[in-house]
């Protein structure tokens, strides 16, 4: 195969790859991992005239807490995610989300930036994040800006970066929730793309659902938050029957397509066994 | 079973195992010759289209391209492997017939111009309407992908043995199902490349090729060059499963462009022009019908079968035939009839893979007699078992059985896979199931009509006798032949392994073999370095005679030490022994060659599926089912096979996981997909979806004692007939688990959720009607997304 | 950023140095070149081997930094400077490394062609956790797809590796 040619760019700092995306404007792609802008220059669905290199921006490769909030470098590696001892314990359905994603060698490369700004329904981490009420931070010789991740995304691959803008870093808030986790159904059991997947996270106190967050995966054109299933889950008491309504309420806002991997209304399906299975861990086993 | 061999029946470690661990092993895509240049085919992106002009021009003035050529550069002369259908060119010059269909190359100074020079050659098509369900490829009206080939049937086959009608109108219960199968591909891992290098006259092409032979053949046939000017070398292979038994453009177009440029050309394929070269899995309808008496005893079995061949016939008449010829190998019955259509479609061709034609009549034979056994109220062991094949039998289509151990293969995987105890108390949702397999060791008849022997070999001693080389043209493609065939020249020689050199599948070094298919190298092959080894020992125990001044007849040679069998305590080193042969009487070499006897019946077709030697095997898998998402959890499977006396165990039990995987693969996960434009949908890793580690469930094989009377050593084939019980073995564990049936592969999981979503659907219809009369456990017939089917006679 | 070098026809290369196998390699790249193919065409490690070039089968795998990668998805640019091994650096002065005696006793190596990503797979696993279970192992090496084995052998090879129980000719 064959990477079309590009002129190459490895600034030092954020706000030299700032000024040179600034310079370039739609001219450039930003190479963060390169599973998936390597992927899609080979098979021909890309073509960059310049590829700006992030490798050399170590500060965004770290994972840190700050007072009220987890903040996580754009360049963190889906295995730096997986193996992050405080990841782990603050949020562990995060890691677990980062490992469902691929195989060790993608996840030593790809990055949690990446999978977000590429903005594909069956991205794994987004779900997951917006269910933990993540918003990410914008970066460009503009300024920056910060947003809710839930507000990021509009259409398939489709997202609200704007031409010279990096995406920077990801931030959790602190939270009420008492758990949450992200359920993916593939067709094999490592390097598979979701036939759909579902996020939660909830709030629980006694046996009433006080908060919950239900956030879909390769359900529809993007990433989508459920509210309708949502609102029929609060101050309810939890039983399977409730669970299972909630489920439907997520499976009829899906609207997924017909793919290779499944059919619409057999995607329809798992997307409401996932959410009723999702909620149900989440509720009984926390984070996890 | 005891025996006195010293080196046969051990697990000694692969001849090539440091090479490969270490990176060293150069395969054909690893070597570099100097000023070598590197080629690429230009293909079709239209299923069925007529060129109309082809402009090279632009092409031909991009810096770095050293040649294009097209059809008016090459032989027009017509190729494939089965002789009885040449249908495939060179280049196509007045239409392409599918998606990935050869039309021109170019030969570049690196690999990326050739991926640049490809987008400038300018083709002007003209688009034709196109045969892509291979259902309706005989119906009137069709689009002909060949002009000469009415209603596009490239295979058409009527058998019948026995009186079908007569037995059928006999049976206590008839009973027919259909199935149909999907396009599978072998994907090695190793993608396919040649190099092509011309010295005067005389062509060298280093290959991935499973037969270095047939390539000679017909790359000599198609330049019209004696074979002697044709030199095909194997470097090592990295799977080819049956697909990479033909040669391909590679070999074709890669010789004409190095004739025309005077250097070494390397071409290749990426894996997105693997799937569309394709040579895979046929798809197949299957139509099943048998009659048995009350105690499930077969009577008589009716195949009527339709295939998709693709564009073009590779092996295609072998696998038609295969596909009735086997069915009646691990059951007895007499009568048999066997219908087959085998069509042409614009898609990519099929051929041969791994278990050739066998395992998906073989899922549809297994699943349908599981239907029967319900029927009746019988185990589906039992009814395997009443009905197993014993040995020294003839089948109906004239093949004769010498070893059978398949009822011994069926009463050990009951109990090793604690069957009786499961069948009883395996929970809704939780399934077993069995299936049985057989499969030729080697093919009786060469691909193309010829007396050449099937298999040659010799050894030659070096002249201090401290190694041995045997020079054979077999083909290790990774299944072990190499190590397999050198323990066997050792034995054979009284030597030891340890001190083996192989020399293989070089056709101007090492002799005639016809290469990796048909399961044939250790039984064939293996006769005849067997041969050569007995010639080596017998000139090294003449000599070791007059050394020790005692008759020949009185010495033996064992692990490399000549003994007397009545002396104790006279003996020579094989080392000594063999050097005083050499000072004295020159080289010490051994010959061995091999022909199997003339086999089979006298009616048309006769020739496929026999073998002087055949395989057998029963698998027991067990499953579990999600019953909301369909999802299929395998939760263990045991094998037991019959494949005569084992030369290294390791290496065999490895043959058997790896055939399970891929029949594995192609019961649940594996398909490739076309759009409706005859494009492949899924020509890559990801969503052709092999299956991981993390996939593989856990996995007991086991052999029976076995002995093959015909054999060398009285071996036998494993490396296909593990692959074929596969596919019957999910469907039925996933009938067992469910209750329901699944007619048609993969047995994925949306359609078995869909089939469950039926059964529940049906249930509640019936309920809710006359819930009175609801009937409690009867398992429900449904179909995951069943095709149409006009039938074809 | 590694020194550029433009050629008469405009083309530009970088000087970059790829530190292989504990062997410092300065090579002219071009931007658009991969990984793999630095590997195998200018530094002649062809034991790195090219599958899918996509990152779906693990062949191509290399150890950067000691993390496995697929090398068919790094720009050769992106690794400079970078420490790499590949797996004609795993046995050391010409003695197999133990996963590697361990492939051969247990017959994991069939054709062979997946066997250096898998080598390097297990290697980087093994080396991070000299005790995983059987369903590490498996995950460990779920990206380096085997088309010959089951990957029955392969386990029981990592396995007995992790466990000490390699011996030079254990058949």
């Amino acid at each position: 195969m064959y990477v079309p040619d590009f002129e190459y760019h490895a600034p030092n700092t954020v706000a030299e790859a700032c000024a040179i995306l600034a310079e370039l404007g739609d001219r450039a792609t930003v190479l963060a991992g390169g599973t998936d802008v390597l992927h899609k220059m080979k098979v021909g669905k890309l073509t960059p005239e310049h590829l700006v290199s992030l490798k050399n921006l170590d500060e965004l490769r770290e994972i840190r807490e700050e007072p009220g909030r987890v903040v996580i470098g754009a360049l963190a590696s889906h295995n730096q995610i997986y193996n992050s001892r405080l990841l782990q314990r603050r949020y562990l359905s995060l890691p677990l989300a980062a490992h469902t994603m691929a195989s060790n060698q993608i996840c030593n490369l790809g990055t949690v930036g990446g999978n977000i700004v590429n903005g594909v329904p069956s991205a794994d981490l987004p779900p997951i994040l917006i269910a933990l009420d993540a918003s990410i931070r914008l970066t460009s010789a503009r300024g920056e800006r910060t947003l809710p991740l839930e507000d990021f995304f509009y259409g398939s691959a489709q997202t609200r970066i704007e031409p010279g803008e990096i995406l920077t870093e990801i931030s959790i808030p602190d939270q009420q929730t008492t758990g949450s986790t992200y359920m993916k159904f593939g067709l094999r059991r490592s390097g598979a793309l979701a036939v759909a997947a579902a996020a939660v996270s909830v709030q629980v106190s006694g046996d009433t659902l006080h908060g919950v967050r239900i956030v879909l995966a390769s359900a529809a054109p993007t990433v989508l938050r459920v509210t309708a299933a949502e609102r029929s889950l609060i101050g309810r008491r939890i039983d399977d029957e409730l669970l299972t309504e909630a489920g439907n309420f997520a499976a009829q806002a899906s609207r997924p397509r017909d793919s290779i991997r499944g059919s619409a209304e057999y995607r329809k399906n798992l997307v409401g066994v996932l959410t009723k299975r999702a909620l149900r861990k989440a509720i009984e086993e926390g984070h996890a | 079973m005891s025996d006195n061999h010293s080196v046969i029946g051990r697990s000694v470690p692969r001849i090539d195992g440091p090479e490969k661990v270490s990176g060293a092993a150069k395969y054909t895509g690893d070597l570099k010759f100097p000023n070598m240049l590197y080629g690429k085919i230009l293909t079709s992106p239209h299923a069925h289209a007529r060129i109309l002009s082809i402009d090279t021009s632009e092409a031909e003035r991009l810096p770095g391209v050293k040649a294009v050529i097209t059809h008016k550069d090459v032989p027009t002369l017509k190729y494939g492997l089965s002789p009885a259908r040449w249908d495939e060119s060179i280049f196509c010059s007045d239409k392409v017939r599918f998606v990935g269909d050869k039309v021109a190359a170019v030969a570049c100074l690196d690999e990326d111009t050739c991926y640049k020079a490809l987008k400038l050659i300018k083709v002007e098509y003209e688009v034709l309407p196109a045969v892509l369900d291979f259902l309706h490829a005989m119906d009137e009206g069709q689009p002909q992908v060949h002009e000469e080939y009415a209603r596009n049937i490239n295979t058409e086959i009527h058998q019948e043995f026995g009186d079908v009608e007569k037995a059928l109108a006999e049976a206590h219960h008839v009973r027919t199902d259909t199935f149909v199968g999907q396009r599978t591909y072998q994907s090695p891992i190793e993608p396919h490349s040649a190099i092509s290098m011309w010295d005067g006259g005389k062509l060298t092409i280093y290959s991935s090729t499973q037969s270095p032979h047939y390539f000679q053949h017909y790359i000599a046939r198609e330049f019209d060059m004696p074979m002697g000017d044709v030199r095909i070398i194997k470097p090592y292979l990295g799977g080819g499963f049956g697909g990479k038994l033909e040669p391909t453009g590679l070999e074709f177009a890669g010789a004409v462009l190095a004739k025309l440029t005077g250097r070494p050309v390397r071409t290749f394929y990426d894996r997105a022009e693997m799937f569309a070269h394709n040579r895979g899995r046929h798809a197949q309808y299957m139509e099943i019908t048998t009659g048995v008496d009350k105690n499930g005893k077969i009577l008589a079995a009716k195949a009527n079968f339709l295939m998709d061949g693709g564009a073009y016939t590779s092996l295609g008449i072998a696998s038609a035939y295969y596909a009735g010829a086997l069915l009646p190998l691990t059951y007895e019955f007499d009568n048999y009839q066997f219908d087959m259509f085998r069509v042409y479609t614009n898609l990519p061709a099929c051929g041969a893979q791994r278990g050739h034609g066998a395992p998906q009549p073989k899922y549809a034979f297994e699943s349908h007699l599981d239907n029967v056994a319900a029927d009746l109220g019988i185990d589906p062991m039992d009814i395997r078992i009443i009905n197993a094949r014993r040995p020294n039998t003839v089948t109906p289509n004239d093949f004769r059985v010498n070893s059978c151990k398949i009822k011994e293969c069926l009463e050990r995987v009951r109990v090793m896979s604690d069957w009786d105890e499961k069948k009883k108390n395996l929970p809704l949702g939780r399934g077993i199931g069995v299936a049985t397999g057989s499969f030729v060791t080697g093919a009786g008849y060469p691909i193309y009509r010829t007396d050449l022997p099937h298999a040659a070999a010799f050894i030659k001693v070096c002249e201090d006798g401290t190694a041995a080389t045997l020079y054979t043209g077999s083909v290790d493609i990774g299944q072990g032949s190499d190590t397999v065939l050198c323990q066997m020249a050792a034995e054979a020689m009284g030597y030891r392994y340890e001190q083996m050199k192989i020399v293989a599948a070089d056709t101007e070094i090492t002799p005639l073999d016809f290469g990796a298919y048909a399961s044939r190298q250790t039984y064939m092959s293996g006769a005849a370095v067997k041969q050569a080894g007995e010639e080596v020992k017998r000139q090294v125990l003449e000599m070791a005679s007059v050394m020790l001044g005692l008759p020949a007849e009185d010495l033996d040679c064992a692990d490399g030490q000549i003994f007397s069998k009545s002396r104790p305590g006279k003996s020579l080193s094989f080392e000594e022994v063999a050097r005083k042969h050499f000072v004295l009487r020159g080289p010490l070499l051994g010959r061995g060659s091999y022909t199997p006897p003339k086999l089979g019946g006298n009616f048309k077709g006769a020739a496929v599926g026999t073998s002087p030697a055949y395989s057998f095997g029963a698998q027991v898998g067990e499953v579990a089912i999600d019953e909301e998402t369909g999802e299929i959890t395998v939760v263990g499977i045991w094998d037991v096979h019959d494949c005569g006396k084992v030369i290294n165990p390791r290496l065999l039990h490895g043959q058997v996981h790896g055939a399970l995987y891929m029949g594995m693969g192609e019961a649940v996960w594996e398909e490739v997909l076309f759009d409706d434009k005859g494009r492949i949908k899924n020509a890559e890793l990801a969503n052709y979806r092999l299956l991981t580690a993390v996939d593989m469930p856990p996995i007991t094989s086991e052999v029976v004692d076995s002995y093959e009377p015909s054999g060398p050593w009285g071996v036998k084939e494993v490396g296909e007939g593990a692959t074929n019980p596969t596919l019957g073995m999910f469907s039925n564990a996933i009938f067992d688990a469910m209750g329901v049936r699944v007619n048609s592969l993969p047995l994925s999981y949306e359609k078995v959720w869909r089939a469950l979503k039926e059964k529940r659907e049906r249930e509640e219809d019936e309920a809710r009607r006359k819930p009175e009369a609801r009937r409690a456990e009867a398992p429900l017939e449904t179909d995951g997304a069943m095709p149409v089917y006009a039938n074809p006679s | 950023m590694a020194q550029a070098i433009t050629d008469k026809d405009g083309v530009k290369r970088y000087l970059i140095t790829l530190n292989v196998n504990g062997d410092a390699h300065t090579v002219l790249v071009k931007g658009n070149a991969i990984l793999t193919n630095v590997l195998r065409d200018q530094l002649d490690l062809t034991g790195t081997k090219k599958g899918c070039e996509l990152g779906d089968c693990g062949s191509c795998t290399v150890l950067l930094d000691g993390k496995p990668v697929d090398s068919c998805l790094v720009l050769a640019v992106e690794a400079d400077g970078r420490q790499i091994t590949t797996i004609e650096g795993v046995a050391a002065n010409g003695r197999l490394d133990e996963i590697q005696q361990s492939m051969i006793n247990h017959a994991a190596v069939q054709c062979g062609y997946c066997t250096p990503g898998m080598v390097l797979s297990a290697k980087a696993l093994l080396t991070r956790n000299p005790n995983p279970s059987e369903q590490e192992v498996r995950e460990a090496i779920s990206g380096n797809l085997c088309r010959c084995t089951g990957y029955v052998h392969i386990v029981e090879a990592v396995m007995a590796t992790a466990q000490g129980r390699v011996t030079p000719d254990d058949h």
